[in-house]
Parts: C-alpha cells; structure tokens; sequence
C-alpha cells in the first residue's frame, strides 16, 4: 500500500516545487529527515490496526483493517513554495489510488518550528477482510 | 445437567441437503457464518370457555416449526457453485436458489458442534425470509434466513 501510494504521489506531484523521497522519514544526527531536507516529502511505513467487524458462530469472524500512512512535508515557513496550495492538494488527492476500500480519508495538519512549516498527512484506509 | 455453550469446536452448526442426503457429506451445505440462529418449536393452543368453568380450557394443536438465522452473505453458499451439479440443488444453486424454486431440503441443527455424541435437531422444510441488506455503516452483506420446517423436528445424537 505505501508503495503505491508513495508512486501516486510521484506522479502528482511532477513538475512541482517538492520532491518526492521513498526513504522513510528517519532520524539521521538527532534530526529527522524531512526536517534536514526541506521542499522533500518523505512517507511513513504502515501502521496496521485489526478489529472484529461481525463476530460469527463459527469463529469465522469478518474483520475490519485500518492501515493508517502518516507523510511528512517541511518547508521555510516564510518562504513557501508557490505551489504550495497545489501541493498539498496534489498528496491528499492521491489516495483514491488505494482501492477496494470501505472507507478512504486523508487530512493535513500544519506545524510551525523556528523558521519552519512542517506539513504532516494522514491517510487511513479502511478495508474488510 | 450439562450448559450447552457455544466454544471454539462447540458452536451451533447449521447442515442442510437435499431431501434425505443429510448423511452424504459431498452434498451437505454447512452454512458459513451464522451470527445467531433461533430454533422454534410453537405448539398451537385451542383455548375455549364452558358455562361450568372458572377457568379457560385448553387443547393443542399442531406445531409450527421454524428456524431462524443471520448469515454473513457468503458467495459460494448463497448463490450456489452452478459447476457442481452432481451435489445436488443446495449445492448447486445455494441458498437464493432454492429459496426461489422453493425446493424442499432437509436441514440439522447441531447445538454444540459436529462431533461425535453432538446433539441436533433435523427435518425438512422450505427457505423463505431471505433478505440482504447492506448499507454504508454496515458494508458487508448480511440476510435473515427463515427454514419453515415441513412437520417435526427429529431429536438426534451424531454417531
């Protein structure tokens, strides 16, 4: 899923102002790397959640994942790009690429540090298995 | 006295075949997915008033039988598996199926698993009161089940 998504965003964000790294947002000297590398968007591993959806005599039960992507965007909070706007639109627009979801939601939530905007993602997509 | 709980291995088993294949496994639908089933087993009752009596009387009259249940919409035991035609209708054409050519089967009901010593109710009857829903909150396809039951339930212990 990170995989695809991460290429969607690849392509949606072509010709812009942000580049697109498939490295995961580590920390590299105490400093974590969309932090370092700013105008970079870097995309967290998965985070996996499982819950019983119907429970069945059988013990067969059908259950519910929830995979939950968060993304991380840093930028010069005083000089941002002038795409941003699009930008952003561009991450959250990918994730109609996941399909075969029940439900499929991304969100952005702004941070500011020092002279620094980070922009950080979430996407959740829930599927019944 | 035993309680009769619903475990892993013990759990309430629903069979059913064409009429009188219930013993020839090839041909048995073990209903997938159950999330309840309701034996009933309602006497009917006569109630009558005489000049001579403080009280009603009573007399009984025949039963209705039935089985009730919810299903999680499974494929294969819904619709049928149209390619195995040598297993019979229930098989074959699942439960839609033979709900609308209003075949009759032959069903058992297992209380506490199919092992041997299991106890259950069999007989046969008709499936009606098929009725998927889904909807956004609840996105998995899931239909009531009704087994009118053709006569009486026979009491069994699996050999």
């Amino acid at each position: 899923m990170r995989d695809t998504l991460l290429t969607q965003i690849t392509t949606n964000l072509a010709g812009s102002n942000v580049k697109v790294s498939s490295e995961l947002p580590f920390n590299n000297g105490g400093e974590v790397l969309y932090m370092k590398n700013k105008k970079h968007f870097y995309l967290d591993a998965e985070q996996e959640a499982r819950e019983e959806f119907i429970k069945c005599l059988d013990k067969n039960d059908v259950e519910q994942t929830t995979t939950t992507l968060n993304g991380y965007l840093t930028v010069d909070a005083k000089n941002q790009p002038g795409d941003i706007s699009n930008v952003v639109a561009s991450i959250l627009s990918a994730n109609s690429v996941i399909t075969n979801t029940i439900d499929n939601s991304a969100g952005v939530t702004t941070e500011i540090e020092n002279d620094a905007i980070t922009y950080t993602f979430e996407f959740n997509f829930i599927t019944i298995i | 006295m035993a309680v009769i709980n619903v475990s892993a291995g013990s759990e309430a088993v629903l069979e059913l075949s064409p009429v009188g294949d219930i013993d020839t496994p090839a041909n048995v639908l073990t209903v997938p997915q159950m999330q309840d089933i309701t034996i009933n087993n309602s006497t009917g009752v006569f109630r009558f008033k005489t000049l001579d009596n403080t009280a009603e009387s009573a007399v009984t009259t025949p039963a209705t039988n039935q089985l009730s249940l919810n299903v999680v919409v499974d494929e294969d035991s819904f619709f049928g598996n149209a390619t195995l035609t040598a297993n019979g209708a229930v098989i074959e054409t699942g439960l839609f199926g033979v709900s609308t050519s209003k075949t009759k089967v032959t069903f058992r009901a297992y209380f506490n698993g199919t092992d041997s010593g299991s106890k259950y109710l069999e007989g046969a009857g008709f499936i009606s009161g098929l009725s998927p829903t889904v909807n956004m909150d609840a996105p998995v396809w899931i239909s009531p089940v009704t087994i009118e039951v053709d006569g009486d339930f026979a009491e069994g212990t699996e050999a």
